[in-house]
């Protein structure tokens, strides 16, 4: 059985595959206690940050947490809305240029440019949301175009023989026909929303999130509660991403990548 | 078999195609006409053979209307204007002549149902009638049970069907199969050839052109076969793709017939036709 498990390309029996997993679960948690047992520890141990949760609570997660995912709601939505835009436009060749390089644009850094943001933005919300709808849609821009670059010709073929004309291919073979893959493309480029989320509610504080919550317990090097931060995002992203996997198989039945 | 030939349905002449500068095929030119036998109706079955690289996708790509030729032109009935005694042509048009390639693309987000109805939108039969073509279509050509499932949800002869019967509704009489029997199984072949029979078998001016690598089916499906390959010219092999054969398997006494002893001498002559071009 050991041979097995260390042999390239095995496969195993289903039983077997959950096993590893909860392995490797006990394990890491294993480590984790072990290496926090003693008087010095680098990371906080499990008690710190389950204590670290309870303190959270008591200071507000659950409404920063509500602040965050408000947030991110709210930028995602912009921000595929104007990435759609740009990227369905994109088969035109006047159009073509200006995607390519707005999806360049996502090498930019945030630092710098924020400054511009609070010219044009009177409220911290306002400008938070515009950072963020920017700089996600460099991302977004790049995974669509990508998309659309992976459309087999015979695809585009196919609707011109049915009669269709160009505009028509453009909604029914880009549009329609790829509608599954804005879930997907989401769903892939979350965790860098995250990322950014969390460093965009670090620069103005005033609206709270899970960004100022880590930035404040950074300040008083308070890493049971940063442990503890840092699962509820990373579970938050997860969560996320299960639903939006589960919203493309439930409403595009075809969908099966 | 007695037949006779009635007025031309597709004229092809000096068709020349390059991309980028590169010739890929050249001075192409034939004719084809509309075939009646006696109490049978017959469309006619064109097969078009060649070794890989020579141009047969690019014809069929200028034959489809999608790709426009850099000289030369192809023609086609154009039926809505003409009448028994009045032929009208017409340079071919996106969407005049049905294509099903090799993979046969479909709408990956329509059901059958729903791709046979997007390929009846531009007709102008009423909805019920839409609906009932499409039922009896469905019928027919066996895709029943399967009428509400996606493309990913169908078996390769399924898959085929439908491109078949989108293409009909769409496009007419005219239906170009790139390569319709390749990677397939026995089952499935026979599918096919079932396929290209039904057409035929639906409407006199009905015509198939196909390609495969396989001559023997070829000879054993077509009254018309182009070979299409590198021409010599001056003793020098040239690069670019033409027709360097043409049989004419209902003038040879040779088509709609079983598969015999003429048959295979043809098939001969085809394979040395093809390794010399």
């Amino acid at each position: 059985m050991f041979k097995k498990l260390i042999t390239p390309l095995e496969k195993l029996k289903a039983p077997f595959n959950l096993y590893i997993i909860v392995f490797w679960l006990l394990m890491v948690l294993g480590v984790w206690f072990a290496a926090t047992s003693g008087q010095k520890h680098l990371i906080p141990s499990p008690a710190q940050v389950f204590k670290g949760f309870s303190d959270l609570f008591a200071e507000g997660l659950v409404t920063h947490v509500g602040s965050s995912l408000a947030l991110c709601f709210q930028s995602v939505l912009y921000s595929i809305i104007v990435s759609l835009i740009v990227v369905y436009l994109s088969p035109l060749p006047l159009l073509k240029p200006l995607a390519a390089m707005i999806s360049k644009f996502r090498y930019l850094p945030l630092t710098g440019i924020t400054y511009y943001f609070t010219v044009f933005f009177q409220t911290a919300r306002g400008m938070q949301i515009a950072v963020l709808v920017v700089f996600m849609s460099t991302f977004f821009i790049t995974s669509l175009l990508s998309v659309i670059k992976d459309i087999p010709n015979e695809e585009f073929d196919h609707a011109r023989t049915l009669k269709c004309s160009r505009w028509e291919t453009l909604w029914e073979v880009i549009v329609k026909g790829r509608l599954d893959y804005v879930f997907d493309v989401l769903r892939q480029n979350l965790a860098i929303v995250w990322m950014m989320i969390v460093t965009v509610e670090s620069i103005l504080v005033a609206e709270g999130g899970l960004g100022v919550l880590i930035k404040n317990n950074d300040k008083f090097m308070n890493h049971g509660k940063i442990f503890a931060l840092q699962i509820v995002i990373l579970i938050l992203g997860l969560l996320i991403d299960v639903f939006l996997n589960f919203c493309r198989k439930s409403l595009f039945r075809y969908s099966k990548f | 078999m007695p037949y006779s030939i009635k007025d031309t349905i597709l004229y092809v002449e000096n068709l020349s195609v390059a991309y980028d500068g590169k010739v890929i095929i050249k001075d192409i030119n034939f004719t084809e006409k509309d075939i009646h036998r006696e109490d049978v109706v017959t469309g006619q079955v064109i097969a078009i053979l060649g070794r890989s690289g020579r141009g047969k996708s690019t014809l069929f790509k200028a034959l489809t209307g999608l790709v426009k030729p850099t000289s030369g032109q192809v023609l086609i009935r154009d039926i809505k204007n003409s009448t028994e005694t009045d032929i009208k042509a017409k340079m071919v048009e996106e969407g005049d002549v049905g294509f099903v390639d090799q993979k046969y693309t479909l709408f990956r987000n329509k059901t059958i149902l729903q791709a046979l109805k997007f390929a009846l939108r531009t007709s102008n039969l009423s909805e019920a009638e839409k609906q009932s073509k499409i039922e009896t279509y469905i019928k027919e050509w066996g895709l029943e049970k399967v009428k509400n499932q996606y493309p990913n949800e169908l078996s390769g002869g399924q898959r085929q069907r439908t491109a078949v019967i989108e293409q009909i509704f769409s496009s007419g009489n005219y239906m170009i199969m790139d390569e319709p029997f390749s990677g397939l199984d026995v089952g499935n072949v026979e599918d096919v050839k079932r396929s290209i029979h039904k057409i035929g078998e639906d409407h006199t001016l009905n015509t198939v052109i196909f390609s495969t690598h396989d001559i023997e089916l070829a000879v054993s499906l077509a009254d018309s076969i182009y070979v299409i390959g590198y021409p010599t010219i001056n003793g020098k092999l040239e690069n670019y793709g033409t027709i360097v054969g043409h049989f004419d398997l209902k003038a040879m006494h040779i088509a709609w017939q079983k598969f015999g002893a003429s048959h295979l001498q043809l098939v001969e002559q085809i394979k040395t036709l093809m390794l010399n071009s």
